[in-house]
């Protein structure tokens, strides 16, 4: 990374180093201590601009402390705030909460948007439905919901709820995120009505803060096995020294590469403002892929001690498998990207190629 | 990560995206005019001297190369986007592509400057085809045992014995950047006592014999040398420096779109019918295909942007290579998996006949240039585990 994001990347490395990853379960569902230090240093609203109520800095910035923060495990819900939820918000002309309380980002299909006459002015609507697999459920205090548009209306209606009091289901993903449902009762909420392009547009935020989540956590899981193949001795000698284990290690390196490389590229594309739904389709699933490989050979180099809850391992690899399928599964990407790539027809494959990033 | 496998992101660059629309408006007239027809693996394949001089009158070839010889002071971005059109037109690239590639950049870079004059403008121009003297029958990844020697006489000239293999299209090209012993093998230095020479083709004593691959095609050929007089000036480099300028070459045979475009048009053939089918199942392997391909082609870009800022980037290069040639064969299975099609030469279907060259080709795309394995073992030395 660009070193004027060094600073960040310290700061953000120096809190982590105070709060080590833990097992997360129904009753320590996030790292509420991991957040307070970051909101404390202005870390939860990098990015986001100082009018806006955010402590500025650039997309890049923002990128660094996700980055940062995934490799290190960070049960915070940093990446929604700062990479899909706030941006999302901004776009839209809705006002940002207040970014010390965490926010998060609901793709709610099945609920449905109604305009409402609370008489608090225009941009209101009433939310109904059930919005389900929402990451940080229960932990978020504000939720930026896209939901469906009233009948006949195209697009869709962003909204910012308030979560407090909404009826929560406990779910949790593969590594104990929280990911439960929330249950939209009518509440009146602000919001702003997008169009087709304008929700696109959001879910592809979402999806590459996801892909920039698991590029900087196959990175970690390459690091602690590379480390991990030159500490550990068998037959005398560390497992590094076996040929067998490098080729595993140099497979993981290559895929780990290519999808920095992509998810940079994307990230880019994002930055110069183009439209980003392929860059970040392609992004979601070329890390997606990578993480088949990586997770796998990183647990087989670690042997049994990385099957463990003692081992760190399972920090990273646990996630690795749930966010491949979140913020949009790797089939449905799959599919967009396959079918946006054919936009202007089956010869132009190679020209919508050359366009994506 | 910081690593040596890490490299900085490729700046945009206008001048590319310019040359790229030049040369797209070009293949798309060519093909027009039915000079070439698209196929798979076009750059072992496709031969053609007389589309070669049309890319070098274009300023095409010897991109990157000074004025002075020939070339046209580009960068390797620029060149970047004109090789990877070619691809993925699946043009006619054959005879001039390791002219073009490596063995100009290698006279430039160890050529006397006779060589360089006398060469490279013909290579630029399209002109004059090379081919690499490495492989030997007895020497395949291993290749510091060569056995091929060379032998100084009284007059100072080399005298050549031994026999180079793979050499593709050796029947149609001018010159071979041949690696020889020069010295006795010295079991403590394995890598001392080699040396490149510039050879003429067309020399006494030189017998070419075509060697087929799967599909019948003849690129490959054995190249034979017996007591083949080398005159003393078309030593390459330094004598005794042959591996160092070696691993130097494949930095740039390695890293190039070539390494992973070349069952393109397979994937762009597989692109119509997923559009005329609109079958999920293919839309979705048509977009996991094209995320590793979208990431091949950033590695590979990064590579040229390393390459202008004048670096050797040899360790990703091989990791480049290895990822880029591992999806060139997963393209094939990938689309098999999806597609009810019989891959045949003689199929009236465009997509079964390209399956069955992209197929024919496969089991060389993991082996020219350095099989996986030694990829990998050179990637494995990046992450200092050797």
């Amino acid at each position: 990374m660009a070193s004027e994001q060094d600073l960040v990347v310290g700061t953000v490395r120096d809190i982590l180093a105070g709060h080590e990853p833990f097992v997360l379960t129904a009753d320590t569902a996030w790292d509420a201590g991991l957040w307070a230090d970051l909101a404390g240093a202005g870390l939860t609203g990098v990015g986001l601009p100082e009018e806006a109520g955010g402590s500025g800095g650039e997309l890049a910035d923002a990128v660094a402390v996700v980055r940062t923060l995934a490799a290190g495990a960070g049960a915070v819900p940093v990446a929604e705030q700062l990479l899909a939820a706030g941006p999302a918000l901004l776009a839209a002309d809705l006002d940002l909460p207040d970014p010390t309380a965490p926010l998060t980002l609901a793709v709610a299909g099945a609920v449905t948007a109604e305009p409402s006459d609370d008489g608090d002015g225009p941009g209101r609507w009433t939310l109904t439905g059930t919005a389900t697999d929402v990451a940080w459920a229960g932990v978020a205090r504000h939720v930026a919901v896209l939901a469906g548009a009233p009948a006949g209306i195209e697009g869709a209606v962003l909204a910012l709820v308030d979560a407090e009091g909404l009826a929560t289901s406990d779910a949790r993903n593969l590594a104990g995120e929280p990911r439960g449902s929330l249950v939209l009762g009518g509440a009146p909420a602000s919001g702003a009505l997008l169009t087709p392009a304008g929700a696109g547009q959001v879910r592809a935020r979402y999806a590459l803060a996801r892909a920039v989540q698991m590029a900087a956590a196959l990175e970690q899981v390459l690091a602690w096995t590379v480390q991990y193949a030159g500490e550990r001795h068998q037959f005398g000698r560390p497992l590094g020294r076996f040929q067998a284990v490098q080729v595993q290690l140099a497979q993981m390196a290559g895929e780990v590469t290519a999808v920095t490389a992509l998810v940079d590229a994307a990230v880019q594309t994002l930055a110069r403002d183009e439209d980003v739904v392929l860059a970040a389709a392609a992004a979601k699933v070329r890390a997606g892929a990578a993480v088949e490989v990586v997770a796998r050979l990183a647990h087989q180099v670690h042997g049994a001690i990385g099957f463990t809850q003692e081992h760190r391992l399972h920090h990273l690899t646990r996630r690795l498998w749930s966010w491949r399928e979140e913020a949009g599964s790797e089939l449905t990407w799959s599919r967009v990207l396959g079918v946006g790539l054919l936009a202007q027809g089956g010869d132009g494959l190679w020209p919508a190629l050359t366009r994506v990033v | 990560m910081s690593s040596p496998l890490t490299l900085a992101p490729a700046p945009p660059s206008e001048a590319a995206e310019e040359v790229r629309a030049q040369v797209r408006q070009f293949l798309a007239e060519e093909l027009a005019a039915g000079t070439f027809t698209t196929h798979v693996d076009t750059w072992l394949s496709g031969v053609d001297p007389a589309f070669s001089r049309k890319l070098g009158e274009r300023g095409w070839l010897g991109m990157t190369w000074p004025r002075e010889y020939g070339g046209h002071e580009r960068s390797a971005m620029e060149r970047y986007a004109v090789t990877e059109e070619l691809l993925a037109a699946g043009a006619p690239v054959a005879a001039h592509w390791i002219a073009d590639r490596q063995s100009g950049p290698n006279l430039l870079r160890y050529g006397t400057e006779a060589q360089r004059r006398e060469i490279l403008p013909r290579i630029a121009a399209g002109e004059c085809f090379f081919v690499i003297g490495m492989s030997e029958p007895d020497s395949g990844s291993d290749l510091a045992s060569i056995r091929t020697k060379a032998v100084r006489d009284a007059g100072g000239d080399w005298v050549v014995t031994g026999a180079k293999v793979w050499t593709s299209n050796a029947h149609l090209s001018h010159y071979g950047i041949v690696l020889v012993r020069t010295s006795a093998a010295d079991p403590a230095d394995r890598h001392a006592g080699l040396s490149q020479l510039l050879v003429d083709l067309s020399l006494p004593g030189i017998t070419i014999n075509p060697i087929r691959i799967l599909d019948g095609g003849h690129h490959f050929n054995e190249v034979v040398f017996d007591e083949v007089v080398v005159p003393g000036d078309m030593l390459l480099g330094e004598e005794g420096a042959g591996w160092h300028q070696v691993t130097a070459e494949l930095a740039f045979e390695r890293s190039g779109p070539e390494r992973f475009l070349s069952t393109y048009p397979l994937l762009a053939e597989f692109a119509r019918r997923a559009c005329d089918t609109g079958d999920a199942a293919q839309l979705g392997a048509l977009g996991r295909l094209s995320a590793r391909l979208l990431a091949l082609r950033q590695l590979s870009l990064r590579i040229a942007a390393a390459l202008d800022r004048g670096e050797l980037p040899d360790i990703p290069a091989a990791l480049v290579k290895d990822v880029g040639t591992t999806f060139e064969a997963d393209v094939v299975d990938e689309i098999r998996r999806v597609v009810e099609v019989v891959p045949s030469l003689d199929s009236p279907d465009p997509l079964g006949r390209a399956l069955a060259e992209a197929q024919l080709h496969a089991p060389g795309y993991t082996l020219r240039g350095g099989t996986n394995e030694i990829l990998r073992g050179i990637v494995a030395r990046g992450l200092g585990l050797r």
